[in-house]
């Protein structure tokens, strides 16, 4: 059964538990992290928060693989299963960059009138205050 | 060929393709392809399946997200999401991952009544992550946050398209509550319930969206369109403070009350000349019942005539004034009512009309796909701890718990993924 290859070869079972407690303190500490990266200086740039973000979220999802899930102490069978899904994964995820990531180089004008409309930036505003109550002319 | 076995038979044998002929004269071992228990092996084909299914779903969301220009998607405030309700769900998802585990454990050193403890707490855990799941899709439907027509309340930008979705959705709404209204037995319960609100829809369509229909028709700047179909939006649902339909609101109303001051003066010239004719109509025919003399009768009975039509023609005007008067009031009865409302009239006044928010569908379509699928997930993980729970948890089930675990974890991996890209993006 189960026995012959995960735990038991391992370590005795009150070191199981201290990794356990210790990969579950990490994974809180990890989410209070994503979460400060969300409010703070870092968002400025938003793909530098967004990447260290994700980076966050990945090193969770190895915590919780690896030892969780018990891959650290597997054998090489867990590449056979793990590494094609994820080749096929991020695959089909590159393939829609083009067609659906770059979907807004290629509107053509009628698309982009009804396409959704970005919120004007702030420095547009001043200009655009200044000519309205000039311009407002209605009659 | 009895007697002595064939090597290459032997050989074929061993392959899988070998016939009945060798008699089990050799003792074959199998060996497993891969050195794990059948079950695991197979729980792990169906999550590597599993890790392709939401690498699509989670991969489509970054790919739209990343290509969506700035601006253009929805911020968790536009949408309702509470990043403190995500992060407590994160936190829920976690600990339910280490009580699993904390349970599997114990059932493999043959504790079966602590692993069923641990197996409770993980399956409450689910539950509350499901509780507050609910509770989040709820508030997104109360805020007309819907996966599409024909409930959506969403719409891309502020053009005509949504200007007459609001206008249709105003109608049918004052159109309801009249209905109520004349079906309800006590006016005072009609008043008690509706006539506040009626009055605020009634003021939104003369004032706002009856308004905006008019400027828009009769701008010639697409400019000057752009601001009134914007400030409109913005009105009914802003999305942060927005300085440039403020300036345009009160360079409009300035504008409106100067217009509606030189009405008012023609309003009263026009009045005055109503009054005129009248005395001169009122003189005329009260000389026409005097006069007896036949000729200066006619005469008098042709200036009575004209009068009659000058009175006629002033009576046209001072309507038409009135006419232009009235959507210039209600515009700055509108602005005078709504002009001190930050949070939208939709948040204000409870309503549920039509609201600009860019790529808000694609949000929501994306959003309720992906979290439905993990919700779903976690049904079935649920589903999972309590046929398990039927069972004695000793050690001979420990690999069954380790199955179900690697699968509840996995569901807690994909929200590792789901809670920053959904909550803090």
């Amino acid at each position: 059964m189960i026995e012959t290859d995960t735990l038991d070869h391992h370590s005795a079972q009150d070191s199981n538990t201290k990794v356990f407690v210790f990969v579950f303190l990490m994974l809180c500490v990890l989410t209070g992290l994503s979460f400060w990266v969300a409010n703070s200086y870092l968002m400025e740039n938003k793909v530098v928060g967004w990447a260290a973000m994700m980076m966050v979220s990945v090193a969770k999802a190895l915590l919780v693989i690896l030892f969780f899930m018990h891959l650290w102490w597997e054998r090489a069978w867990k590449y056979v299963l793990t590494i094609p899904a994820l080749i096929m994964g991020v695959l089909l995820v590159l393939l829609l960059v083009p067609d659906v990531g770059f979907r807004t180089m290629t509107y053509s004008k009628d698309r982009r009138e009804n396409a959704p409309k970005p919120v004007v930036g702030e420095s547009a505003v001043s200009e655009t205050v200044v000519g309205t109550s000039e311009t407002l002319k209605l009659d | 060929m009895n007697s002595k076995v064939n090597p290459s038979e032997a050989m074929s044998t061993a392959n899988g393709v070998g016939d009945e002929g060798s008699h089990g004269h050799i003792k074959l071992k199998y060996q497993p392809a891969v050195p794990v228990p059948k079950g695991k092996l197979a729980v792990w084909l169906f999550l590597s399946t599993e890790i392709m299914f939401f690498t699509a779903l989670i991969g489509t969301y970054i790919v739209l997200r990343f290509g969506a220009p700035e601006g253009s998607w929805p911020t968790p405030k536009d949408v309702r999401v509470l990043e403190w309700l995500g992060a407590v769900n994160t936190f829920v998802l976690i600990c339910s991952s280490v009580t699993i585990v904390f349970g599997m454990e114990a059932a493999k050193h043959n504790l079966p009544g602590k692993a069923k403890t641990w197996l409770v707490a993980t399956f409450v855990l689910g539950c509350v992550f499901l509780g507050i799941k609910a509770y989040e899709y709820n508030s997104k439907f109360e805020h007309g946050i819907h996966p599409g027509t024909p409930r959506s309340l969403l719409y891309d930008r502020a053009d005509l398209s949504y200007l007459s979705a609001l206008k249709a959705n105003l109608d049918a709404e004052i159109l309801s509550i009249e209905k109520t209204k004349t079906a309800l037995v006590s006016e005072a319960e009609a008043e008690h319930g509706h006539s506040g609100g009626l009055d605020n829809l009634v003021l939104i369509r003369s004032g706002l969206v009856q308004w905006t229909q008019k400027t828009v028709g009769e701008s010639e700047s697409p400019i000057m369109r752009e601001l009134a179909l914007e400030s409109l939006a913005h009105q009914i649902n802003p999305r942060g403070p927005n300085p440039r339909v403020d300036a345009y609101l009160a360079g409009e109303t300035v504008d409106v009350r100067d217009r509606i001051a030189k009405l008012q003066g023609q309003q009263e010239a026009v009045d005055e000349e109503v009054r005129e004719i009248q005395a001169t109509v009122n003189a005329l025919s009260e000389e026409l019942e005097g006069e007896l003399d036949e000729e200066k009768k006619s005469d008098i009975e042709s200036r009575l005539a004209t009068a009659t039509e000058k009175s006629k023609t002033a009576a046209t005007k001072a309507t038409e004034v009135v006419d232009l008067l009235a959507p210039l009031e209600s515009r700055v009865a509108a602005y005078e009512q709504f002009n001190g409302i930050h949070d939208g009239l939709n948040e204000h006044f409870h309503l549920r009309l039509p609201m600009v928010i860019p790529s808000g569908n694609t949000w929501a379509n994306t959003y309720f796909l992906m979290t439905g699928f993990h919700a779903l997930h976690v049904l079935g993980g649920l589903v999972a701890f309590v046929v398990l729970l039927m069972f004695r948890l000793d050690r001979s089930r420990a690999g069954l718990m380790e199955n179900v675990g690697l699968y509840w974890h996995f569901v807690d991996i994909v929200w590792i993924f789901l809670f920053p890209l959904l909550y803090l993006f």
